[in-house]
């Protein structure tokens, strides 16, 4: 809602910093958060992600928290690139700010393509994420799907910074369906609990986003509650071996995101997990009647060509 | 901190202008923020439309037209950002002093970052009071629930803020003649256990929209926070911002 700010930049549009003059190609729109739009940007010859926003106070906000994160992870690759405002031919100056770019694709996207067999593993690294940004004294405060980008192997990024909040603080930025206070599940405090509730939603959203959908148009305000979660999250074979898992995170039960992901851990080496194979094994299956044709094949052709003497067989 | 959030869903027809009732609610420095609600099949008429946005000008606010199911998003949504708003004009204010700029977006990159930890610090612990004047006439009847449930929704936001954080409801008409509006709840910070805000309603077909703003001015001088309030909204950025 704080962004009355419809800029469009347009494929091979050049940008040009107006403090520092660094300048920018723009490839392709990447993603729109609530601060503003992402670009995918090419400049000295690699690609970067640029996000320029209308309003300069709700990106700096993000430019700090971005610029503590860089000071407490010193000696890695950095993630904030530049800083700079940009004139439109509008005659407006829209902020930007340069940040390192992560392929990739959202959460839900890389589950369809590459199935859930990869979820437990994504969960953790997720929980992983986390862990580190509240050890740094922030809550990730807006956690769903678009925000959580996936790469390769399953490696994860998040993305969009603007709901990100000092420890203690008020939220900056939620969604609804992932919010605590929307299930009178609790406050709106910026703390890792508040973290591990949404990241609990994002779990059941991914697998019974349906029904999810529906309890939210059905459900009385006051009747929203935790344990309807819970129900749902029952429902869903994925989701089964974590269904303790969730009730806790739900329930505020675990310390730190970093015990969550502990506990997280010990239950994706645990049962149920790898036994359920369903939709992604059918290729085994067929691999193996492929082969046997194949080798009943040879056999014949073996005979036939009098490869194999008689004796032999 | 002070802010009017009047919820409403047509034209005033009774009384002064609800633009003129803004107005003066901004010289006594409280901000008019403005939703128009509409039930999730309705269009809002041009007329109202215009309204809604003339009083949030006059009155130094937003204002926006949203469907009831959006309705808690947008209130919390709007005064979060009124705060913000508030608090940037007056470092803007100071900034003038401090840098010789006017605004924010006149310093360079490096040197906003100080500039809006300060912001978004003050915005976080200064003391805040917003009074909702809920627009009860007839047609706003099938509405009123997702009102109840905007109101909760944002004392919890302002439950997680470190300032002092409390709300004042209204609605008007008032059923019987008199007074324009009727205060439903009295400045508080807590809605735990409250059954309900607004109370069944004979509805009338009449909107008063501007008297009503006049009264709530009222209400909040009466209460003696607008000296109050000033003063330490003057005080903060003097204390701060250097």
């Amino acid at each position: 809602m704080t962004t009355s700010f419809d800029i469009r930049l347009a494929r091979g549009s050049v940008l040009t910093g107006k403090w520092k003059k660094g300048q920018y190609r723009v490839e392709r729109l990447l993603g729109e958060g609530a601060n503003g739009k992402v670009y995918l940007v090419e400049h000295l010859g690699r690609h970067y992600a640029l996000k320029i926003g209308g309003d300069a106070v709700d990106l700096q906000s993000e430019i700090n928290v971005l610029q503590s994160l860089a000071v407490q992870k010193k000696g890695a690759e950095p993630f904030l690139i530049a800083v700079d405002d940009f004139r439109h031919q509008d005659g407006k100056e829209y902020p930007f700010y340069v940040m390192r770019y992560v392929k990739g694709s959202n959460l839900n996207e890389f589950l369809h393509r590459e199935g859930a067999d990869w979820f437990p593993l994504i969960g953790f690294h997720l929980l992983g994420r986390l862990a580190a940004l509240h050890e740094a004294g922030w809550a990730f405060g807006d956690l769903k799907q678009e925000n959580v980008m996936v790469g390769e192997f399953g490696r994860v990024e998040l993305v969009d910074y603007g709901g990100v909040t000092a420890a203690g603080k008020s939220v900056r930025q939620f969604t609804e369906i992932y919010d605590r206070g929307y299930w009178n599940g609790g406050t709106r405090t910026a703390e890792g609990s508040y973290d591990l509730f949404s990241f609990a939603v994002l779990c059941i959203q991914q697998f019974e986003g349906k029904r999810l959908l529906q309890l939210t148009q059905t459900l009385l305000p006051q009747n929203r509650n935790i344990e309807e979660l819970l129900k749902l999250a029952a429902a869903s074979p994925t989701l089964k071996p974590f269904n303790g898992w969730l009730d806790q995170a739900l329930k505020g039960g675990f310390s730190s995101a970093r015990e969550g992901a502990a506990a997280w851990q010990r239950l994706m080496y645990g049962p149920g997990v790898r036994m359920r194979r369903q939709k992604g094994s059918g290729w085994v299956k067929g691999l193996f009647t492929a082969s046997m044709v194949v080798l009943a094949a040879t056999v014949v052709w073996m005979f036939a060509e009098g490869v194999i003497p008689d004796g032999l067989w | 901190m002070r802010q009017i959030l009047l919820i409403t869903d047509g034209c005033s027809n009774v009384g002064m202008s609800p633009v003129v009732a803004a107005a003066h609610a901004r010289s006594e420095g409280i901000t008019v923020n403005v939703v128009g609600v509409l039930d999730n099949n309705e269009e809002a008429s041009m007329a109202g439309r215009e309204e809604i946005a003339d009083i949030a000008r006059a009155g130094g606010g937003l204002s926006r037209i949203v469907h009831e199911r959006q309705l808690s998003q947008t209130v919390q949504l709007m005064t979060r950002k009124t705060v913000v708003t508030t608090i940037q004009q007056a470092v803007n204010r100071e900034l003038k002093q401090v840098f010789g700029a006017d605004a924010i977006e006149e310093l360079p990159p490096e040197k906003r970052g100080q500039v809006v930890r300060v912001i978004d610090d003050l915005g976080e612990t200064s003391d805040l009071k917003v009074a909702l004047l809920i627009d009860a006439s007839a047609s706003m009847k099938p509405k009123l629930a997702a009102v109840e449930e905007a109101i909760r929704d944002l004392m919890l936001s302002l439950q997680a803020r470190s300032g002092r954080s409390e709300i004042a409801v209204f609605h008007f008409p008032h059923s019987s003649s008199g007074d324009d509006c009727m205060c439903d709840l009295d400045w508080t910070d807590n809605l735990t256990g409250m059954r309900s805000i607004i109370p069944k309603l004979q509805m009338r077909g009449t909107t008063p929209t501007g008297p009503a703003l006049m009264q709530v001015i009222d209400f909040y001088g009466k209460g003696g926070y607008g000296r109050t309030t000033r003063r330490e909204t003057d005080g903060i950025s003097g204390d701060y911002v250097v």
